[in-house]
């Protein structure tokens, strides 16, 4: 009989000190934040998406290298003597066109591995995290600041310097050992 | 009732028709409930529920639509009517189609009985209070017919739990009741809001109007009542901690799982609608109706039009606190099992409310 | 015809059509949510003769109590929709005689009785007036019920807890 009324007397308040939890948790202010527009701050060193400084790049292509999952593509060029191309940041001299830099996102792991060997600190993690597309392909980021058709006219001016090069060294050969040549004809 | 007279002198006047003059005040007068308080009152409270727990659990809520997100529960409705009607090929379609009407209908019958202000009443039963024991009824009986042409095991698993609960509970309110009826001598729901007029010193939870020695000696077992009713009511509408016919956890929300659309909707109504509904017969039998407890301000400007609106919203804002407590017991509580919800019932509940009766019958003869 | 007459027919009707649907229909399920909106006919049939307390009664222990109680069971049992419901004829003579006879009881008791044919005066409330004859008139049988249900409820308890 003790413990009925005791019973009673335990669930009453009970549920009263919770009541009285519940209604002062009623006037705490609320964690959660409206997300869109407000946003938590990123913490230090916080890895998102990747981008490239295009004005530092030198082509190395040691990002690339170090992807364990190769979600960096690089094409390069190499400029005809007498292009300027400019110096990077840290005064490094450019020697290459990079014609092609692209960044699939949608692969990145956000390892940060490719960040650590880049030579001019050209390529590094922005604190952007939302870039959600609906197609596969707008998650591949192209960096290149050359036009197609400069692009174009760099291959070709670089194919043509080859050919040049090409011409004077068969040139070269037919003048330094022509009569090894005609032995060889023969 | 003035509003009845009203519309009907207003009809017999243009068609001189007593028979039109009826019919149409009382299509009209028995709509009222529901467009002015019924689905106000669920698009509100849905959105204060969201509200309250969200605040409850340190979180905000809905905030985008509108400010605060008070258009919530609009677009909500507006998405449930343009829903698809799915009735599963398996169900029964004619009781699946008739459920959702009889479970609205069984709580909407509750309204024709609750005094909202002096001059309004759906209609001024003698036998208020049993009248609307007696209409829950038909809300069990819906949902039984929904838990079974469903031709789900959940649903009826719900159904079941729901009807076991609601009979249950039943016995302990009726019980509750008697006390008031053995006390104020009416099932009448008018004449007991009148009975506590004036102040709130003279409601029924401080032993009702007058100044006598049973009016002190009624106050504990008054709290005891109030206590009983409250949580028996609570358990009626399925509300947590008594919702395990809903459980979403176990159950997918019990009887209601296959249900798309209005038909859904029609449940969600009659589900807030009843939680008003006990609301304001807890208000009605504990806390003066539509009186108010500081007296009115159309007496002391003069005005006595001013009363019965005066009224209804003290009947509204007690209704609507009462829901408010609902509300906060459900994020305050778990659970319960059936067999605590049972023993809950028939050990505690039942024997408090009986020996409660007896008590305040041996005051009452006093 | 007044407003009270047509809601007369319209209860009479669904109490009429409900119940002949309780006795035909093959499904034992919708003959039990059938048997609900004869109770609630006849409900609002005792709502117009004026025994309010009656009607409600009737909807608490019917609607609420016995109904739901059928749909319990019919729930709980298994298989309850495959089940062939036997209704075929057998028995006709006896049977004819004993309708016939509860149907000559009847109109009997149609014809003698003298019906108030217009009653004017107001309906007042019922449940006062019942209340005290349950306590004074009647109140031996009023207890003796009450144990015939006591004794009831023990002996179901008793047996279910076999």
């Amino acid at each position: 009989m003790k413990e009925y009324f005791q019973n009673i007397w335990y669930g009453l308040t009970t549920v009263l000190i919770g009541m009285r939890v519940t209604f002062k948790h009623l006037f705490v202010p609320a964690v959660t934040i409206q997300y869109p527009d407000v946003k938590l701050k990123l913490p230090e060193r916080e890895r998102n998406r990747l981008y490239v400084n295009m004005d530092d790049c030198i082509g190395c292509d040691q990002c690339a290298r170090a992807c364990p999952v190769d979600c960096i593509a690089i094409e390069t060029v190499k400029s005809i003597p007498g292009e300027d191309l400019g110096k990077t940041s840290n005064g490094k001299k450019k020697a290459l066109w990079v014609t092609k830099f692209d960044i699939d996102i949608a692969k990145c792991c956000f390892c940060q591995l490719c960040v650590f060997p880049c030579p001019t600190e050209c390529i590094y993690m922005t604190d952007v995290f939302e870039f959600s597309e609906f197609e596969r392909d707008k998650l591949v980021y192209n960096f290149v600041t050359l036009t197609q058709s400069e692009i174009e006219d760099k291959k070709a001016n670089y194919a043509k310097l080859e050919a040049e090069k090409a011409a004077q060294k068969a040139a070269n050969a037919t003048s330094v050992k022509p009569a090894e040549k005609e032995e060889n004809k023969q | 009732m003035i509003i009845y007279d009203f519309l009907y002198k207003f009809v017999f006047n243009i068609t001189q028709s007593a028979a039109i003059g009826d019919i149409t005040a009382m299509i009209i007068s028995g709509a009222l409930p529901l467009l002015i308080l019924v689905l106000p009152f669920t698009l509100v409270a849905v959105w204060l529920e969201r509200k309250v727990s969200a605040h409850m659990q340190d979180r905000l809520g809905p905030m985008r639509t509108g400010s605060h997100g008070w258009l919530q529960t609009v677009a909500d409705l507006i998405k449930l009517l343009q829903k698809e009607d799915i009735v599963a090929s398996d169900n029964d379609r004619p009781l699946f189609n008739l459920a959702p009407i009889l479970v609205f209908a069984g709580s909407y019958l509750v309204f024709a009985a609750l005094p909202f202000s002096s001059a309004y009443i759906g209609s001024n039963i003698d036998l208020g209070i049993i009248f609307i024991i007696a209409a829950s009824g038909f809300v069990v009986a819906g949902i039984l017919m929904a838990g079974w042409s469903s031709n789900n095991k959940y649903s009826l698993l719900g159904a079941m739990r729901s009807a076991a609960q609601i009979i249950s509970y039943e016995i302990p309110t009726i019980l509750v009741i008697l006390t008031i009826i053995m006390i104020t001598g009416t099932t009448n729901l008018r004449t007991l809001s009148e009975m506590q007029t004036g102040h709130f010193w003279n409601w029924m939870i401080f032993g009702g109007a007058g100044l006598s020695l049973s009016k002190f000696l009624f106050i504990p077992f008054m709290l005891i009542g109030f206590v009983i009713l409250y949580i028996s009511t609570l358990a009626e509408v399925n509300r947590t901690p008594f919702d395990i016919p809903e459980a979403e956890s176990e159950l997918v929300s019990g009887y209601h799982t296959e249900y798309s659309g209005m038909k859904f909707a029609m449940f969600f109504l009659a589900e807030y609608a009843n939680m008003f509904a006990v609301s304001a017969i807890v208000s009605a039998i504990f806390f003066g109706g539509y009186q108010s407890p500081i007296g009115y301000l159309g007496n002391t400007l003069g005005l006595p039009w001013m009363i019965p609106i005066e009224q209804f919203l003290w009947f509204a804002s007690k209704g609507v606190f009462f829901v408010l407590v609902q509300m906060w017991l459900r994020w305050t509580l778990p659970r319960l099992r059936v067999d605590q919800l049972m023993a809950l019932c028939w050990k505690y509940l039942i024997p408090i409310a009986f020996v409660n009766l007896i008590i305040v019958g041996l005051i009452t003869v006093l | 015809m007044s407003i009270y007459d047509i809601i007369f027919y319209l209860f009479a009707t669904i109490t009429l059509v409900s119940a002949f649907f309780v006795v035909t229909i093959r499904n034992i399920v919708y003959s039990a949510f059938f048997l609900l909106f004869t109770f609630f006919g006849v409900a609002g049939i005792y709502v117009i003769l004026g025994a309010d307390f009656v009607a409600m009664v009737q909807l608490i222990v019917y609607v609420g109590g016995i109904l739901i109680l059928i749909l319990f069971g019919v729930m709980l049992t298994n298989k309850i929709t495959n089940v062939q419901i036997k209704s075929g004829t057998s028995q006709v003579i006896p049977a004819a005689i004993g309708v016939g006879l509860f149907a000559g009881i009847l109109t009997a008791a149609l014809i003698n009785t003298p019906w108030r044919k217009i009653d004017t005066s107001p309906l007042l409330p019922t449940t006062q007036g019942l209340g005290l004859m349950l306590i004074s008139e009647y109140g031996v049988v009023f207890e003796l019920l009450g144990i015939l249900l006591l004794i009831a409820l023990i002996g179901a308890a008793s047996l279910a807890r076999k």
